[in-house]
C-alpha cells in the first residue's frame, strides 16, 4: 500500500474499525509511531518561524494605500495619445511575517480620431498582482497569489510611472512579464561581505478566459548578485512555458550606481522565440552642476538605447502582445524634474527607426505618488 | 510484502532525512541575529550604537534604494514598517538591510 494511502487511511478510518485484526494493530501502532516522528519533526521545521511569527511587534505597521497617478501626452509620429492612469497599491501587513499586498491599474487611452472629432479611447483596468507574502526566515518569503513575473528587473521594480526615468516603455517589457498566477520562493542574503545574493523561482497556471479550462503555465527563475561596495547589481532570468513547444526564454539584467557621480546605470537583455532585445538607459542628476543649483538638484537627465529584433512569431501576434512588429531600434532623451518628494515632471524625445519607416515619439506629462495610512501611524 | 516494506523504509528514511536537515537549517536560520522579528528595526539603542546604525542604515538605504528611485521622505515608524516589509519581497533586501534602513529612515 502506498504511504500516503497508508496516511489517509489511517486518519480516515476510526482505529476501532481499523484495528480488528492483531497484523491491523500492530501495522497501527507503527504508523502512529511514524506520524508523531514526523509531526515532531515538522514542528522542529516550522517551531522557530513559528514562534518568532507570534512575537508581539513593537511597530505595529500599518495598512497602507499607496500608488501613482500619471497622465501624459504621447505624440507618435504626429497623432497625439493623451494616457491618463491610476496604479493604486494596497499593503496589508499581518503579524510580523505577512503581508498581503495588490496593485490595479485604470488607464484611460484617449486619441482623436483621424477624421477628427473629440478625443475618445478605451478605458482598461486589471489586476497587476495580488497576492500573499509570508517571510519565512531571513532567507525565504514565499508568495502566493497572483504575482508580477520576475523575469529582468523591470517589470518588478521600475514599472511605476513615478519611478520610471522614461515613461515610454522599453520595447523588450512584454518577453515574458505578463502576470503569474500561482506560487513563488524568493528571498535576498548576504553570501559574504561583499556580496548579497537574491533569488525568485515560481511556478505559473494562469487561467486564459473566464470559464476556460486552458491555461498557460510556465516554470521559471531569477537570481542575481548585488556588491553593495560599487553599488553594482548583476543577475539572469529563465522562463519555461510547460505547453505546447516548451520553450525556453532567458535574460540579463544589470545595475549599476558608482557612489561618487549621481549616475543610474541600467540594462537588460531579453530572449524568446517572442523575440529578443536590449536596452541600456543612464540617468544623471545635475546635482553637481555649478549654475542653478537649487534647480538643479531636482532634475534628471537620461538616454536610452534599444534594440528589438522579432522572433518566430507573425506580426500580427507580436502587435497583440505589444511587442514592434518589425525589426527596430530606438534612442530616447528625457527630462525629469522632480517638484517635491513624489512629484515629477516629464519631457522625452525618441526616434524610432523600424524596417517600415523612422519617426518621432514626444512625451509630456506629470507624475505623482500618494502614500496614505489606513490607521493611525503617531508622530513621524 | 518485503519489498514494499523496505521501499516504505526507504521513503520514510528520506522523509525523515529531508525533514531533520530542515529542522536543523530552519533552527539555525531563525536564530541568527539577522533573523529576528521583522519589527526588529526600532530598537533602542544606546548612542554610539545607535549612531553607528544609523551611519549603516544610510549607507544601506543608499545602496539598496537608490537602486530604483530617488530617496522618499521619511514617515512614521508603522508606516515605514509597512513600506519596508513591502520593499523586502519586491526588491529581495536583505534581512539585516532591512533592519538598518528602518532604524534609519525612523530616527
Amino acid at each position: 500500500m502506498p504511504l500516503a494511502y497508508r496516511y489517509t487511511f489511517l486518519y480516515t478510518f476510526p482505529c476501532a474499525t481499523l484495528c480488528t485484526t492483531a497484523g491491523w494493530r500492530q501495522q497501527a501502532l507503527v504508523l502512529a509511531r511514524q506520524t508523531a516522528f514526523l509531526l515532531l519533526l515538522l514542528l522542529l521545521v516550522l517551531g522557530p518561524t513559528w514562534s518568532l511569527g507570534q512575537t508581539p511587534d513593537t511597530e505595529k505597521p500599518v495598512p497602507i494605500l499607496s500608488g501613482s497617478i500619471g497622465t501624459f501626452s504621447f505624440i507618435t509620429g504626429g497623432q497625439n495619445l493623451i494616457d491618463t492612469q491610476i496604479n493604486p497599491v494596497l499593503l496589508v501587513p499581518l503579524g510580523d511575517r505577512w503581508l498581503i499586498e495588490s496593485r490595479a491599474e485604470f488607464e484611460g487611452q484617449f486619441q482623436r480620431p483621424l477624421e477628427g472629432g473629440p478625443y475618445g479611447g478605451p478605458v482598461t483596468k486589471h489586476v497587476d498582482y495580488a497576492q500573499v507574502d509570508y517571510i519565512a526566515s531571513p532567507y525565504l518569503t514565499l508568495t502566493a497569489g497572483r504575482f508580477l513575473t520576475p523575469f529582468g528587473i523591470f517589470n518588478e521594480r521600475l514599472y511605476p510611472v513615478w519611478i520610471r526615468e522614461l515613461q515610454p516603455d522599453p520595447l523588450i517589457l512584454p518577453i515574458n512579464t505578463a502576470s503569474s498566477d500561482g506560487g513563488m520562493l524568493r528571498g535576498g542574503f548576504p553570501v559574504n561581505a561583499k556580496a548579497n545574493l537574491n533569488y525568485a523561482v515560481y511556478v505559473s497556471a494562469t487561467s486564459i478566459g473566464i470559464g476556460s479550462v486552458d491555461s498557460e503555465r510556465h516554470v521559471g527563475g531569477r537570481m542575481g548578485f548585488f556588491f553593495p561596495g560599487p553599488r553594482l547589481e548583476v543577475g539572469s532570468s529563465w522562463q519555461k512555458s510547460l505547453q505546447d513547444a516548451r520553450k525556453n526564454a532567458f535574460g540579463f539584467h544589470m545595475g549599476w550606481q558608482p557612489a561618487k557621480v549621481p549616475l543610474n546605470l541600467r540594462s537588460e537583455f531579453a530572449h524568446s522565440f517572442e523575440g529578443s532585445g536590449y536596452w541600456i538607459e543612464g540617468a544623471y542628476r545635475l546635482s553637481q552642476a555649478q549654475f542653478w543649483r537649487k534647480a538643479m538638484r531636482h532634475t534628471d537627465v537620461v538616454a536610452r538605447a534599444q534594440q528589438f529584433h522579432t522572433g518566430e512569431i507573425s506580426a500580427a501576434e507580436a502587435a497583440s502582445l505589444g511587442l514592434q512588429p518589425v525589426n527596430t531600434r530606438e534612442a530616447d532623451f528625457g527630462v525629469n524634474y522632480f517638484v517635491r518628494d513624489g512629484l515629477k515632471g516629464i519631457a522625452s524625445y525618441g526616434r524610432l527607426f523600424t524596417s517600415a519607416g523612422n519617426f518621432n515619439q514626444w512625451s509630456f506629462g506629470l507624475a505623482y505618488r500618494f502614500l496614505i495610512p489606513l490607521g493611525r501611524v503617531g508622530e513621524p | 510484502m518485503t519489498q514494499s516494506r523496505k521501499m516504505n523504509f526507504n521513503l520514510n528514511s528520506w522523509l525523515a532525512i529531508l525533514l531533520f536537515t530542515l529542522a536543523i537549517v530552519s533552527s539555525l536560520f531563525a536564530g541568527s541575529s539577522s533573523g529576528g522579528k521583522e519589527g526588529a528595526g526600532a530598537v533602542v539603542a544606546h548612542n554610539s550604537d545607535a549612531e553607528s546604525m544609523r551611519f549603516q542604515g544610510e549607507q544601506r538605504f543608499r545602496a539598496n534604494c537608490g537602486r530604483c528611485h530617488a530617496a522618499p521622505q521619511k514617515f512614521p515608524p508603522r508606516m515605514m514598517g509597512t513600506i519596508l516589509r513591502h520593499m523586502r519581497v519586491r526588491a529581495t533586501i536583505t534581512a539585516e538591510d532591512r533592519r538598518l534602513i528602518l532604524f534609519y529612515m525612523t530616527q
